[in-house]
């Protein structure tokens, strides 16, 4: 009997020791109370180490929860994921309205121009609507090449385009079996898919697939790469419904940035996507659309200008211009009021360009800060038509040997 | 060294098993009941004495974070937290910029760069009778 009550006592000492022990070894609690929620958060407990996502979402303002979700007050790793938006991808389209959305964040009014979770949603990048319709148009399944289905479900009253909304696209319960191929093996390129595997491809989805280009960070300074993780990785074959990667392995940036039939400029490589393409052609401008060509409109005329026309520009006199907002948020050029910049021919400010005094231009890369000077082409030998300002037309003088 | 009985041994090892056991639940139940909510969020700051503020400086509270103003008209203060999304703003010669989104404020504290809509919020200075002031952020 004593050596029952001994074991008894060794047995109780232990479970309160291991208690104590397991208990030390929980980490202090590290507590935040950001300024926007003012609510305790305890995520810093493990993950001080993280870098700030961005300077436009410091953590003292933002904290985690605000975006991320999750339980705030846990200090168990497993409960206090437990209920986190989008694993830890907060701004996947399935959740990005209530991880972004707001009327003071990423879904306020079309006016203030903070609309940016409409535009997304209806975008062909998010859609897929374009590739989509031509694939069913290619194999009978519709008879025109306007876009019916999108990656989601999606409506817009207030369209522009007369596209009033998108049916779910599901491709396994179409009868034609290049279309069950197409939705098996060639919907890795949208916003909300995920990527195909390799180095090559890795991105995120939603938001982050662009704005991300290193963990828990956004960024608006994008570089090619980035837009590559989809863009010119290869081509899709028709016959197969299989992608084909681009066979050659491209290191430096003259024989990466496009596949090895295209053909570009010097500026084209040189500069990154984002310098020329709007926010409005790449995150889309609020309507449906059924194909890319709809919606990208940016050209070399754009800022070129053709013979007889010099490039549109405006000169900055409100205070409130989105150029000014895109410039702080990417400060690679100070600008100010009475600055002349070039503006698209739906008024989209390029402002990351300058008119300088001699008639030239200066454009500073967004993702490079390189600063690039150029010329108008009225007043060159230049014999381009007037009507053929497509990039292939300039190609035939301007193209780049790789 | 005398020899001790296995009796003997079992009480020992039992009473110091017991005594230990006593001593760990002991302490857990004294860090228990000394646990402490952390502290609630302070809205009175004790600036100090007024003279500490010569008329016509502009004050800047990092603490809270507020400017103090003194004027003609006395004290007064500002709330530097930035209407849009709460970030703190920064305080230069045009007035005051928000380092996150980039809205602007006057030196008075009216918005004039957007995306703050709202001027920056005037917060209640007083001074004590013995001459202290007291800035109260509600």
């Amino acid at each position: 009997m004593r050596k029952l009550i001994v074991v008894a006592t060794a047995i109780l000492f232990l479970s309160l020791s291991l208690a104590w022990w397991l208990n030390a070894r929980q980490p202090k609690p590290v507590e935040l109370i950001p300024a926007l929620t003012g609510q305790s958060e305890y995520c810093l407990t493990c993950h001080a180490d993280l870098p700030e996502i961005s300077s436009s979402h410091p953590i003292k303002t933002f904290g985690c929860v605000r975006c991320h979700g999750g339980e705030r007050l846990a200090l168990d790793a497993s409960l206090a994921h437990s209920t986190m938006r989008g694993g830890a991808n907060p701004s996947d389209l399935s959740v990005v309205e209530i991880s972004c959305g707001g009327s003071n964040c990423h879904s306020g009014s079309e006016a203030d121009d903070r609309n940016h979770i409409q535009r997304v949603m209806t975008s062909v990048q998010s859609t897929y609507a374009g590739a989509i319709a031509n694939i069913r148009f290619t194999f009978g399944a519709q008879t025109d090449l306007i876009a019916h289905f999108g990656i989601n479900a999606i409506t817009d009253e207030e369209t522009k385009t007369g596209l009033t909304s998108l049916s779910a696209f599901n491709p396994a319960s179409d009868d034609n079996s290049f279309i069950q191929k197409f939705g098996d093996n060639c919907l890795t390129c949208h916003l909300n898919s995920i990527p195909r595997e390799g180095p090559l491809y890795a991105r995120q989805t939603g938001c982050a697939a662009c704005h991300s280009t290193a963990q828990h960070t956004l960024t608006t300074a994008i570089p090619y790469t980035q837009c590559n993780a989809c863009h010119n990785r290869g081509n899709y074959d028709l016959r197969s419904m299989t992608f084909m990667e681009r066979a050659d392995q491209p290191i430096i940036r003259i024989e990466d940035y496009y596949q090895p039939i295209a053909q570009f400029t010097q500026c084209e490589y040189t500069l990154d996507c984002v310098d020329c393409h709007t926010r409005s052609e790449i995150m889309g401008d609020g309507d449906i659309h059924s194909n890319q060509k709809d919606i990208q409109y940016v050209q070399c005329k754009t800022c070129h200008g053709t013979l007889t026309q010099l490039p549109l520009t405006t000169t900055l006199t409100d205070p409130n211009d989105i150029a000014f907002r895109m410039s702080f948020l990417n400060p690679v050029v100070d600008i100010k009021i009475g600055d002349t910049m070039i503006v698209t021919e739906k008024g989209e400010p390029l402002w990351n360009t300058r008119v300088l005094p001699d008639g030239t231009y200066e454009m500073i890369g967004k993702a490079t800060r390189q600063k690039f000077i150029f010329r108008p082409v009225m007043g060159t030998a230049c014999e381009q038509k007037p009507d053929e300002q497509g990039s292939q037309y300039c190609h035939k003088c301007h193209s780049v040997e790789r | 060294m005398p020899e001790i009985s296995r009796r003997d041994f079992l009480k020992l090892t039992r009473d110091g098993f017991l005594y230990l056991s006593g001593a760990l639940a002991l302490s857990g139940l004294l860090r228990f009941l000394s646990f402490q909510t952390e502290p609630a969020l302070q809205t009175e700051f004790d600036l100090g004495p007024a003279e500490n503020y010569p008329l016509n400086s502009r004050t800047f509270l990092a603490d809270v974070p507020a400017i103090l103003l003194h004027t003609n008209n006395g004290f007064s203060a500002l709330s530097l937290t930035c209407t849009h999304l709460g970030c703190t703003v920064e305080h230069n010669n045009d007035g005051f910029t928000c380092p996150c989104h980039g809205s602007r404020y006057d030196p008075a504290g009216n918005v004039t760069r957007g995306p703050a809509k709202n001027p920056l919020r005037p917060l209640l200075v007083e001074k004590t009778p013995d001459g202290l002031l007291i800035l109260y952020t509600n």
